[in-house]
């Protein structure tokens, strides 16, 4: 059969770069032989060889050409692997996956977006996609949560945006220290009091199962419509193509139907909320 | 309709044996397993009921090569396809779940797609039902009436044979001289074999209060905190075998070895009552207790499946039934679902 009719196959991708984000975080950037086309909040499988594959959202901007980077936590066997490759290490990948973040219902209205941890990752790309098209939304908020400012990821990012005078930023962390000027506290916290026109604001949120179960329900509070709150799921998606079964959520899969699902989908499943 | 003595079936089959690999059913104590065709033995039974193992084995392989390296290629074997003889509708009827899954959304599966155009099936009519088959409550008849190329109905000097598919069709057609007219008495003994049946399988279902499906709309939904999970859970010893058996059943396991030359990568059948299966990475998981898992089963086949294809994923094949070392059994589970108010 011919090339791209194997769904299960990775292409080969060099690791170029390896940055460390935080002590337990590394974002590696990678050049893969063929082009990978993805939107914001789709996704990859990346390959380590011999070891097994996992799914990570890309972080970089998708407007780059030639390369992609994914933000990657050690927390298991297959991260463990991506945390000790180096730059010139061959990895595959399959994708993108999914589907994105619907940019086109974003036009001219009021953006808060909400991340937490692992989830600044896709929030980054999209977090570029929004600032490079700037004048197309509204207000644009960003509220992110980290344990402690060491774990706080892409501060160089963090810094220029919150320079920017187009852009309300705040990060809280669970824990501060000797140098930390900002919030501490959950990002629930840092939600109240910001200034969105409720009626047509859409809030995108991206972190871990909980921080995005109350901040749902901080954003409904405030006033926010539900058909216009996106959340970014994480479920163990393997094939990527809705097929092994893996990722089930409710009447979808994570894979095929999300990773970003908008909240009126998924608010009867009781599994997410209970 | 067609008619064919069992020594012309007999060369029949040799005959395919050119262009297939040839699977029989053969009995072997209570059960029957398939086999490579090694001529009309007297353990070969072509009708009773389904056979142990599913049909979906030879579609949907229990561990296959999928890729190697990161070479575009589909790893097709050089294998002929598969002609399997004896498939009973209860396991043809989960082609529907299966053609569902690996043919549609936006990708193919080109593995489990090239079996389905190349294996050729030649299923048959069940000529009695064991305590465990319910086919009729999920309105599948005890004789298959599609997603065959030839189907058989036992008679006592040979089968009935109908043709389901085109290359079923030209089969019969290209072998004329194997074949006769049917005629009406050997029709009426088809009928007659299939009434009976049909009234076995009635009987199973009086007997043991099993709802029909139109009973099962947002039943496990209606009960999906309710106490039933919990307590039929109580015996699973996980160890899968509910799903593995199942026709329908399709979740699957991706994994990498190292091969000769380069990274091998592998699908294996999975089970959803398995603890890992859906553990994301970190620990996490979204169903950690063992009656989350069995309901997880109960939600995938009778609340997901008809919600997004329009079908029940159960055949009534009652193959979980006899499979389960714990007896826990579908039947006594959708009662309750049914009942429970």
């Amino acid at each position: 059969m011919r090339s791209g009719m194997n769904p299960y196959r990775p292409i080969g991708a060099e690791v170029v770069d390896v940055i460390a984000e935080t002590p337990t975080i590394k974002t590696l950037r990678l050049r893969p032989d063929e082009k990978i086309n993805f939107r914001p909040g789709q996704f990859i499988q990346l390959t380590v060889p011999g070891v097994g594959e996992a799914p990570f959202t890309p972080s970089s901007p998708s407007t780059w050409k030639d390369c992609m980077e994914v933000t990657v936590m050690r927390v298991g066997k297959v991260t463990e692997k991506v945390h000790q490759l180096k730059p010139g290490d061959i990895v595959g990948l399959r994708g993108p996956y999914g589907r994105g973040y619907p940019l086109e219902a974003f036009v001219g209205k009021d953006l808060i977006v909400v991340g937490g941890g692992c989830g600044f990752a896709p929030i980054r790309t999209l977090m570029y996609v929004l600032l490079d098209q700037r004048s197309r939304f509204g207000k644009l908020i960003f509220r992110g949560g980290c344990k402690s400012p060491a774990d706080l990821l892409y501060g160089k990012e963090m810094d220029a945006w919150a320079a920017r005078r187009d852009l309300d930023l705040l990060i809280t962390v669970d824990q501060g220290d000797a140098g930390w000027r900002g919030p501490v506290g959950l990002v629930t916290g840092i939600l109240d009091g910001i200034d969105i026109d409720c009626e047509n604001g859409v809030g995108i949120l991206c972190g871990p199962p909980v921080m995005m179960k109350f901040s749902t329900r901080k954003l409904l509070q405030l006033g926010l419509r539900e058909e216009n709150l996106y959340l970014s799921m994480e479920k163990n998606m393997s094939c990527g193509i809705g097929k092994c079964g893996h990722c089930r959520l409710g009447t979808y899969y994570c894979c095929k139907d999300g990773p970003v699902f908008n909240y009126t989908q998924i608010k009867n499943f009781p599994d997410i909320w209970g | 309709m067609r008619y064919i003595s069992h020594e012309d079936f007999g060369r029949l089959l040799h005959d395919l044996e050119r262009d297939y690999q040839v699977y029989v059913p053969c009995r072997k104590n209570i059960h029957r397993y398939y086999r490579p065709y090694a001529g009309l033995t007297d353990d070969v039974v072509i009708g009773e009921v389904r056979a142990f193992e599913p049909l979906k084995a030879f579609f949907f392989r229990a561990r296959q090569k999928v890729a190697e390296g990161f070479s575009p290629d589909v790893v097709h074997g050089e294998d002929r396809p598969v002609c399997i003889v004896g498939a009973k509708a209860c396991d043809l009827k989960a082609f529907a779940i299966l053609d569902h899954v690996f043919r549609g959304h936006d990708y193919a599966d080109p593995y489990y797609a090239r079996a389905r155009e190349a294996n050729l099936i030649i299923s048959a009519d069940c000529t009695y039902a064991i305590d465990t088959c319910f086919c009729l409550a999920l309105n599948v008849d005890p004789y298959p009436r599609e997603a065959f190329d030839i189907n058989l109905s036992p008679l006592d000097d040979g089968f009935l044979v109908e043709t389901g598919s085109q290359k079923g069709t030209a089969i019969v057609a290209g072998r004329a001289a194997l074949f006769a007219d049917a005629g009406e008495q050997r029709t009426r003994d088809r009928n007659e074999t299939r009434r009976h049946v049909i009234h076995a399988v009635q009987k199973n279902i009086e007997q043991n209060r099993i709802p029909h499906q139109d009973a099962l709309e947002g039943a496990v939904a209606r009960n999906y905190e309710a106490e039933i999970w919990a307590d039929e859970a109580q015996t699973c010893v996980e160890c899968g075998a509910c799903n593995t058996i199942c026709p329908t059943c399709h979740c699957f396991l991706l994994y990498d070895q190292k091969g000769k030359a380069h990274i091998e990568r592998f699908r294996i059948w999975d089970a959803c009552l398995l603890k890992d299966f859906a553990r994301v990475a970190g620990g996490a998981n979204p169903r950690p207790k063992l009656w989350m898992r069995l309901r997880n089963r109960f939600e995938k086949k009778f609340d997901f499946f008809p919600k997004v294809a329009g079908m029940y994923a159960c055949t009534g094949c009652g193959r979980c039934i006899s499979a389960c070392p714990a007896k826990i059994d579908i039947r006594r589970i959708l009662k309750r679902l049914v009942n429970h108010a």
